[in-house]
C-alpha cells in the first residue's frame, strides 16, 4: 500500500501543478469579481414644511357666466358654478406659490395638497368638476375668453354637500406637485358643474370680509 | 517520506496564499471600503438626486433620478424609500438608461408608501 503511495518525481510535478492549479483558480476567481464590478451607495435625506395660501395677495378668483358671455366678475365677493347646459357659471382660482413664506424649489414636491372652498349656498349635494387651467388667466376673464383657455385633465371633484356656510375641500396633490416641479404648467383650477338641472353652487371669494370664509390652499411639501 | 513531506509543504503554503488573496477580497466586498490587494473598486458617480411623482392620495408612485453620470450607463440603480428612524419604506431597482449628454432612469413598485412618511432616498449603484 505504501509502496504504491510512495513519492516519484512524475507524482510530485503532478501533485504541485494541481494544487497551485485550485489555488490560483481560487484567487483569480476572488480578483476577477472584485475588479470587475463599480459600487457605489448614497443618501438624500428631504426636508418637510407646510405653506398655507390664502388672501388676496395671494389668490386670484372669479367667476364667468354663458349668460353674459363678454362680462367679467373681478373683485366679487362670490363666485358662481351653474350647471344650466344654456347658462353656465364657472369659477376660477389660483394661487401663487412663490408666496409660501419659505420657497419651495422645483426639485421638491407635494406630499398633499388641500384645496378649500367656503360655500355659502347650494341647493342640493352636487360633484363639482376641478379641472386644472394649463394657460394664464386674469380675475377679468370674461366668458367668451374662458372659452379659448387650455384646461388639462381633471383629476380631482369637490363634493357641495347639501347645506351651505360651510367649508368644502378637494385633494389637488397630483396638481400641485406637478406646479412646483414646473411653475408655469398650470394656473390654478376651473370649478365646474357637468350634472343636470339648474342648480347654482355659490362660493366665497378671496374679496369676502371673513378671512376664514376665503379660498385656501394647503400644501405639505417636501424638499 | 522527505519529498512527500516537502512537496504536501509546498502545496499546503501555495494553497494558503491564495486562499489568503481570496479571503481578502472577498472580506472586502463587505466593508465600506472595498479592496482586493492593490485593486480598488471605483464608482462612476459621487453623488445623486431624486425626485418622486404621487397620486392624489399622496402614495409616491414613481421615482426619477436625472442627472446620472454617462460612465454609469447600463448600471443598475437601486433606490429605497427612507422612513423615520431610517426605516426603509419600499425599494426599487432599474437599469440606469435614457443618456444624453447624461443618464435618467425611472423607479416604479415602491408598493404603497405615503410621500409624507418619506424621508429621504437611499441610493445604490452597481454594475460591470
Amino acid at each position: 500500500m505504501l509502496r504504491r503511495l510512495r513519492p516519484t518525481p512524475r507524482r510530485l510535478a503532478v501533485l504541485v501543478a494541481a494544487t497551485v492549479g485550485v489555488g490560483a483558480g481560487v484567487g483569480y476567481a476572488a480578483s476577477l469579481t472584485v475588479n470587475s464590478w463599480h459600487l457605489w451607495a448614497g443618501s438624500q435625506p428631504l426636508t418637510k414644511a407646510q405653506c398655507t395660501l390664502t388672501g388676496t395677495t395671494s389668490t386670484t378668483n372669479t367667476y364667468v357666466t354663458q349668460f353674459s358671455a363678454n362680462n367679467n366678475y373681478s373683485g366679487s365677493t362670490t363666485m358662481l358654478v351653474r350647471s344650466n347646459s344654456s347658462s353656465q357659471d364657472w369659477s376660477f382660482v389660483r394661487f401663487d406659490l412663490s408666496k409660501c413664506p419659505i420657497a419651495i424649489p422645483t426639485s421638491g414636491g407635494a406630499d398633499t395638497a388641500t384645496l378649500t372652498l367656503f360655500i355659502t349656498s347650494t341647493p342640493s349635494s352636487r360633484t363639482l368638476s376641478v379641472t386644472p387651467v394649463l394657460t394664464t388667466w386674469a380675475s377679468t376673464l370674461t366668458w367668451n375668453q374662458a372659452q379659448l383657455l387650455t384646461y388639462g385633465a381633471q383629476t380631482t371633484t369637490m363634493a357641495t354637500g347639501a347645506s351651505g356656510n360651510t367649508a368644502k375641500s378637494a385633494t389637488v396633490t397630483v396638481d400641485v406637485d406637478s406646479l412646483i416641479k414646473s411653475p408655469n404648467s398650470s394656473f390654478g383650477w376651473r370649478i365646474s358643474d357637468s350634472g343636470t338641472g339648474n342648480a347654482t353652487t355659490t362660493f366665497a371669494t378671496s374679496a369676502d370680509t371673513t378671512a376664514s370664509h376665503r379660498p385656501q390652499l394647503v400644501i405639505n411639501y417636501e424638499k | 517520506m522527505t519529498y512527500l513531506s516537502k512537496a504536501l509543504g509546498f502545496g499546503i503554503a501555495v494553497v494558503a496564499t491564495f486562499a489568503a488573496c481570496a479571503a481578502a477580497a472577498t472580506l472586502a466586498l463587505g466593508q465600506s471600503s472595498l479592496s482586493a490587494g492593490n485593486q480598488s473598486v471605483t464608482a462612476c458617480t459621487s453623488s445623486l438626486a431624486a425626485t418622486r411623482n404621487v397620486n392624489n392620495a399622496g402614495t409616491v408612485t414613481q421615482v426619477n433620478v436625472a442627472g446620472i453620470p454617462v460612465a454609469c450607463s447600463g448600471e443598475t440603480l437601486s433606490v429605497t424609500l427612507v422612513g423615520s428612524g431610517n426605516a426603509p419604506l419600499g425599494s426599487a431597482s432599474a437599469a440606469v438608461g435614457s443618456c444624453g449628454t447624461t443618464c435618467s432612469a425611472t423607479l416604479t413598485g415602491f408598493g404603497t408608501v405615503s410621500a409624507a412618511n418619506v424621508v429621504g432616498y437611499s441610493f445604490g449603484l452597481a454594475g460591470a
